[in-house]
């Protein structure tokens, strides 16, 4: 079934607060999967790998140690690709100025990728990223991809290398709607349904300031 | 021309002032009635299948220049106890979609088993949009019986309400599987928000037409009679209601870049006007005329909600103060609207002062109306943390657009007293009390005073030369809100300068703010929480509809003799 970009980000926002992500982490989890849907990969199957894989986990525990350290690395020895794709992002400026930003054990690598394209936005350049071989590329609209596909969506990489300024070759076109698998759809929707308050009567009938009669 | 500065948000993004908001001709309905006129749209009924027990289809196209949109209206037969205006409802009167091109028979089997569904349904990236509606009872059946009998229905009856039909969600924008507005926004007759939605409302208002004469005509058969045909003066005054509650809310809080975008044209709008040295003659006379009849407007809008009476009874003592002024300023004086919009801050009540802002943009359509090109959003660039802000510049920030709630107390329980959630039935948006009921471990992001005021007190242990990449990584509980203020300092409309979250909250405001930007008329409260409004009522009719008669509908013509 196809489902509408803005279905995938709300339900992705929802789960990722539902795994137990802040809002402000929640919202990158967002936009990222949604990213990835529209470039046509399986954005929901790889952000439900993740939220399944640190369920409920503290978020320094799998954070970058040190924005400044010469390697960025976590606590835990596996890394969120969304906290270290978000902080990357907000990193842009660093990034161009070290050309590059290594990090070790980066958990389902793809999920990095869409914050590389705010940082390129932000900076006017494309940005790159390889891992085991597979080489992305981006400049925030479109993207360029060499490497084998089950690399791509691995679940665990030892060493990410994201650089600046990248060249960009044989470029993808963003689509407006994405095939999302029912499976994931379902494994998001349990998280997702953590954030919904259970309806009582009185909720019913307060929280939306009912009462009334309709038949009017 | 003289420059006049915008006004300031800390005056316009208050609650109380969001919620005495108007229709202006920056309204998107008004915007698409324009266009349509302006390029001529074509309008036809190409299906009318429905039964003598009102079940059934019909479909209504629009044509533009360069396309064709169908309104695929599906009526239903439903039974009373089943007529609930509230999101957790599972059946209407009617259900429609707003589809993309021409449908097909198969098109149309397969909406007849999805719209009627609604949330529980499936569409695709050809449908816009997916609505209901539900009757208003008592004039439904005063309208059909009155005609059916070879009568026309009452003025009185038809006034007291306004509408045949309230719709309770018109839901664009990629839900329920419909098309994403990045789909369609770089069609011009989208490109200005809310649109899709407009149009599906106009189109399903002449479909409500129809569809009470169909019925009034199938009672008058069974009865060996022939029914009177609605008169067109009648059906033209004649909206579509609407019923809205919490759903809206959330939001102007969630889509902060567009919530700016909407204010700041509304706001250079004014500023231009204000700005004029000279006023001609004939704006001058379309000004009073406009404020004559907006009067009559106001004499129709009635409420029995305790706090929408005392804010119209303020509006009537307006409009008589506005009466006195405008026999004794000199309009032909230098700085007219300048003028008359300073005596209206001074004098009137803030329902009076924004009905003013309104009045002051309607002559100057040549001035004001290419502000609604830039009302759209595109989060993309906002969406970012600019990380290499230091601590310094954020505290700033927030100190010069939070400084309220920074000032505020939020560890007395009023200032926090409510919450608001998601229920998990059908996904609606509630609000709750903290201290009474379990719903705080689901509270969404919707008090983004407490929660910059709390990024405030965290940042207050770091150095100013230290990045705010650093702090958030160590605090991600504050991205949210400093993404937030970030936005806020690049869009200085973004942010409701008041409490969301506090006992005396009326989220009736929002909701107003927002159904003033579609160009909803008759704000009706029925709680703090929901309330009904009339949309396009006395627009001209999809035949009528020329440059004459697009622009000034909203305002009731003046009495025979009184022009």
């Amino acid at each position: 079934m196809t489902y509408s970009l803005n279905e995938i980000e709300a339900l992705s926002k929802r789960a990722a607060r539902g795994s137990g992500l802040a809002w402000g982490l929640a919202e990158e989890a967002a936009k990222g999967t949604r990213w990835l849907s529209a470039f046509g990969f399986q954005g929901t199957d790889l952000l439900a790998d993740l939220l399944e894989m640190n369920d409920r986990i503290p978020a320094i525990d799998v954070s970058p140690v040190s924005l400044r350290a010469a390697v960025w690395h976590a606590p835990a020895r596996r890394m969120s690709p969304l906290i270290a794709g978000a902080s990357l992002s907000d990193c842009a400026v660093r990034l161009m100025e070290r050309g590059s930003i290594t990090m070790e054990n980066v958990c389902v690598p793809l999920l990095a990728v869409p914050f590389m394209g705010g940082a390129a936005l932000r900076l006017g350049h494309p940005v790159a990223v390889e891992w085991d071989g597979v080489r992305v590329a981006t400049d925030g609209r479109h993207l360029c991809l060499h490497g084998e596909t089950d690399i791509l969506y691995t679940r665990m990489t030892t060493e990410m290398v994201f650089s600046t300024p990248a060249k960009m070759t044989g470029t993808k076109e963003p689509v407006m709607r994405a095939s999302v698998s029912p499976q994931s759809w379902d494994r998001l929707a349990v998280f997702a349904h953590r954030t919904f308050a259970p309806a009582t009567d009185e909720s019913r009938l307060k929280g939306a300031g009912a009462g009334l009669n309709d038949n009017d | 021309m003289t420059e006049v500065p915008n006004r300031d948000p800390e005056l316009v993004m208050r609650l109380a002032r969001l919620g005495s908001f108007h229709q202006s001709r920056l309204s998107f309905k008004r915007v698409l009635t324009r266009r349509m006129a302006a390029e001529s749209w074509r309008f036809d009924c190409t299906a009318f299948e429905i039964d003598g027990n009102g079940e059934g289809h019909a479909v209504y196209t629009a044509q533009t220049p360069e396309r064709t949109y169908s309104l695929i209206a599906f009526a239903h037969d439903l039974p009373a106890e089943k007529r609930s205006d509230r999101v957790i409802a599972e059946a209407w009167d009617a259900t429609f979609t707003l589809f993309d091109g021409v449908p097909e028979d198969a098109d149309i089997q397969r909406l007849a088993q999805n719209i009627p569904l609604q949330e529980a349904g499936r569409v695709t990236g050809r449908e816009l949009s997916v609505s209901r509606a539900n009757r208003s009872v008592r004039l439904w059946e005063h309208v059909v019986a009155s005609l059916a009998a070879g009568d026309q229905p009452e003025t009185a009856q038809i006034e007291a309400v306004g509408y045949l039909m309230r719709t309770t969600a018109v839901y664009g924008s990629g839900k329920l599987g419909a098309a994403d507005r990045e789909m369609i926004a770089d069609r011009p007759e989208f490109r200005v928000p809310f649109q899709v939605e407009m149009l599906s409302v106009y189109l399903t208002r002449w479909f409500v037409t129809d569809l009470v004469q169909h019925m009034a005509c199938c009672r008058a058969q069974k009865n060996g009679m022939t029914a009177a045909k609605l008169a067109p003066q009648i059906a033209r005054t004649l909206g579509i209601g609407n019923s809205t509650g919490l759903g809206m809310a959330p939001f102007l809080l969630n889509h902060p870049v567009l919530f700016n975008n909407w204010i700041a044209a509304r706001e250079a709008a004014l500023s231009r006007v204000r700005g004029i040295d000279i006023a001609k003659g004939a704006d001058i006379a379309l000004f009073h005329e406009l404020f004559e009849r907006s009067t009559l407007l106001f004499a129709a809008w009635q409420s029995e909600h305790p706090l929408q009476r005392e804010k119209l009874a303020a509006l009537q003592a307006d409009v008589v103060a506005l009466r006195l002024c405008l026999q004794t300023i000199d309009l032909s004086a230098p700085h007219p609207w300048d003028r008359l919009y300073q005596w209206a801050e001074q004098n009137l009540s803030l329902e009076g002062q924004e009905w003013v802002v309104s009045l002051l943009l309607e002559p100057y359509g040549a001035l004001v109306d290419d502000l609604a090109e830039t009302m759209a959003a595109d989060n993309t660039a906002t969406f970012r943390i600019a990380g290499s802000m230091t601590i310094a510049d954020m505290r700033a920030l927030l100190e010069r657009v939070y400084h309220w709630a920074i000032e505020t107390d939020w560890s007395l329980p009023a200032n926090r007293a409510r919450a608001w959630y998601v229920s998990e039935e059908k996904l609606e948006p509630r609000l709750g009390e903290r201290f009474e009921e379990p719903v705080e471990e689901y509270e969404q992001p919707l008090a983004p005073g407490r929660d910059a005021a709390a990024l405030h007190r965290a940042l207050s242990h770091w150095p100013d030369d230290a990045q705010v990449a650093e702090f958030i990584l160590r605090h991600p509980e504050h991205r949210h809100a400093l993404r937030r203020a970030q936005i806020v300092g690049r869009a200085p409309y973004a942010e409701i300068r008041d409490n969301t979250i506090s006992e005396r909250v009326m989220p009736i405001d929002m909701l107003r703010c927002k159904l003033a930007f579609f160009g909803a008329t008759k704000f009706d409260p029925r709680s703090d929480r929901w309330l009904r409004i009339c949309m396009y009522g006395n627009a001209p009719l999809p035949q009528e509809l020329t440059s004459d008669t697009a622009e000034y509908w909203p305002y009731p013509d003046l009495p025979k003799g009184d022009a």
